[in-house]
């Protein structure tokens, strides 16, 4: 089984009841859930409870506690409204009677209106660039194995990625950019490929809030979690495609950071905008 | 007719219950109640069942039905969480036995870090700037109309607000900026501060997805309601000295407008970012 065929099993949620639902684990996870999956699979879960022709648009969650990797978690739904053009859900996630995760997210039918949005920024390809297993591959003693494991997203920085910039005699600079898209075919399901997406943007972005101090994720020198995750899915796309995810930190502080994103598909569509902030207090030297 | 409520009267809620507040109506004659206020009065339940050491660092909410300006809300809170450095709690806005708004909101003790922040812009200093209705009066119409009263919260535009643009036939523009405070000052407690914050945010946040068509509220739309409203507050501030508030859109379509925003004080903090979605249906021709 490839990563991304386990992904796909751990956001295919075993439906106990109308509105509540079992979600298992990966084989291999680290010490703690990764807040990306449980997202993802919250985000799945409320989206069984909507009818097909409304699609998510925004999603608002707080990690609560951190989750626990060696038992499955339960999604219990919440139907907070069903209106004429909008749906609403609240998603609890619940270990060992604790619940660790809160979402909310809204629904709406598809309509017309005006139109903008930011231009793609003028990047190479992700034919042009290495892949992030072959950028960080002189450094795999030294980081955590999951850095250079194959994924179920594949990930190709522009520039180095925060691990390698803060050894280059460069300013790290504030801004993490990378192509993403799954590792694989993904069905055609409409909610997998928001899933998906939901997923892969929790990967980067508290590493770019600790980036413009010269710090990264996996050197053990930031102790660190998310707090909390918002998105708002602007028009469909498929994450088995390239799509561009550029994030930036504007604020750090008082043990927190924020970081932004925007993911454009490849074609220049501006598809989702991401906040979020995280707890990114510095270790304290091992003694 | 009554004289409305101010601000601090409209933010000092009824306590109920231990996590029950009603919240009244400030009897400013709108037809329905105004986000901004929802939001405010929610953070207040929030806060107050969270120790005074705990500030709140963010908000989610999603705005679920209008509100009836006829009659008072209740907020009823769920202590979700309460942890060693982070309290959550979530508040619901409730009128005639349904949810009309759900907040989530996050406490945190005070820590050190590290810190950096984007640059600020340069603006000229309130001081040296006319009045919101100054400005729009040439225009008249409900804009003018609404910040012709004494409200809560006065502001000074650095840029051309929508309903000018469009009088003269301008192109739009991406970037907003405004002054912004309330017009009374509030006691000292950093809750209303952040909670005024908050009603300020919702006013004008929108119209920075509407300038950039040159569009406004009044002229071009059929229908508008915020539909999410997501604050981190970064750092102490008081909301009765000018804080610059900026926004800009990154995106619109399907009916919809997402904007985000940056409050900051005159001395060059980041104390606020805002991040709004919208619902904007174009009036048909």
């Amino acid at each position: 089984m490839t990563p991304l065929e386990e992904l796909l099993l751990v956001l295919d949620l075993e439906r106990i009841e109308a509105d509540l639902f079992r979600g298992r684990q990966p084989e291999v996870a680290g010490q703690r859930v990764f807040g990306g999956q449980v997202a993802a699979q919250a985000l799945v879960a409320a989206a069984r409870t909507v009818p097909a022709d409304r699609p998510v648009h925004s999603l608002h969650a707080y990690f609560l506690r951190p989750g626990d990797p060696s038992v499955p978690i339960l999604y219990e739904v919440d139907r907070i409204r069903d209106g004429r053009s909008f749906t609403t859900r609240r998603v609890v996630a619940v270990q060992h009677g604790k619940a660790i995760f809160n979402l909310q997210a809204s629904f709406h039918v598809e309509e017309q209106g005006f139109e903008h949005a930011d231009a793609l920024p003028d990047v190479p390809g992700p034919e042009e660039l290495p892949t992030v297993q072959e950028q960080l591959a002189d450094l795999a003693d030294e980081i955590p194995a999951w850095f250079v494991r194959p994924r179920p997203i594949e990930m190709r920085y522009v520039g180095e990625p925060p691990l390698l910039a803060r050894r280059s005699p460069e300013p790290p600079g504030d801004r993490t950019t990378l192509w993403m898209r799954a590792a694989g075919a993904v069905p055609d399901d409409p909610v997998l490929h928001v899933c998906l997406v939901a997923y892969a943007s929790d990967i980067s972005l508290l590493e770019t809030a600790v980036r413009p101090h010269g710090l990264s994720w996996g050197s053990g020198d930031i102790v660190g979690a998310s707090l909390d995750h918002a998105m708002w899915f602007h028009a469909p796309f498929r994450a088995d495609g390239w799509w561009l995810y550029d994030q930036q930190s504007p604020w750090s502080g008082g043990g927190r950071g924020l970081a932004k994103g925007a993911i454009w598909t490849r074609d220049g569509r501006r598809v989702v905008s991401v906040v979020q902030e995280g707890l990114v207090r510095r270790a304290r030297p091992q003694s | 007719m009554t004289e409305p409520l101010g601000l601090v009267a409209v933010l000092d809620l009824e306590r109920i219950e231990l996590d029950v507040f009603r919240g009244h109506q400030p009897g400013d004659e709108r037809q329905r109640v105004f986000g901004g206020q929802v939001a405010a009065q929610a953070l207040v339940a929030a806060g107050r069942t969270v120790d005074a050491d705990r500030a709140v660092h963010s908000l989610h909410a999603y705005f679920l039905r209008p509100g009836d300006p006829s009659v008072p809300i209740v907020y009823t809170v769920d202590r979700i969480r309460d942890g060693r450095s982070f309290t959550t709690r979530r508040v619901v806005g409730i009128q005639h036995g349904k949810a009309i708004f759900n907040l989530q909101a996050s406490f945190a003790v005070p820590e050190e870090g590290l810190e950096h922040q984007d640059p600020l812009p340069q603006v000229p200093p309130p001081d040296d700037l006319p009045t919101m209705e100054e400005v729009l009066r040439p225009v008249g119409g409900p804009a003018h109309a609404w910040w012709d009263r004494v409200g809560p919260i006065e502001a000074r535009p650095i840029t051309e607000p929508a309903q000018v643009v469009r009088a003269r036939g301008g192109e739009g523009h991406e970037v907003s900026r405004l002054w912004m405070r309330t017009t009374e000052p509030l006691p000292d407690d950093p809750l209303v501060h952040v909670c005024a914050a908050a009603f300020a945010s919702d006013m004008t946040l929108l119209d920075a997805v509407l300038v950039r068509h040159a569009m406004t509220w009044d002229d071009d739309l059929a229908a508008g309601a915020s539909l999410d409203h997501a604050m981190w507050f970064h750092a102490p501030f008081r909301a009765d000295q000018w804080f610059l508030y900026e926004q800009q859109s990154g995106w619109a379509g399907g009916a919809r407008g997402l904007a985000r925003g940056v409050i900051s004080t005159p001395d060059g903090r980041r104390v606020v970012s805002v991040v709004q979605e919208g619902l904007l249906r174009v009036r048909q021709p």
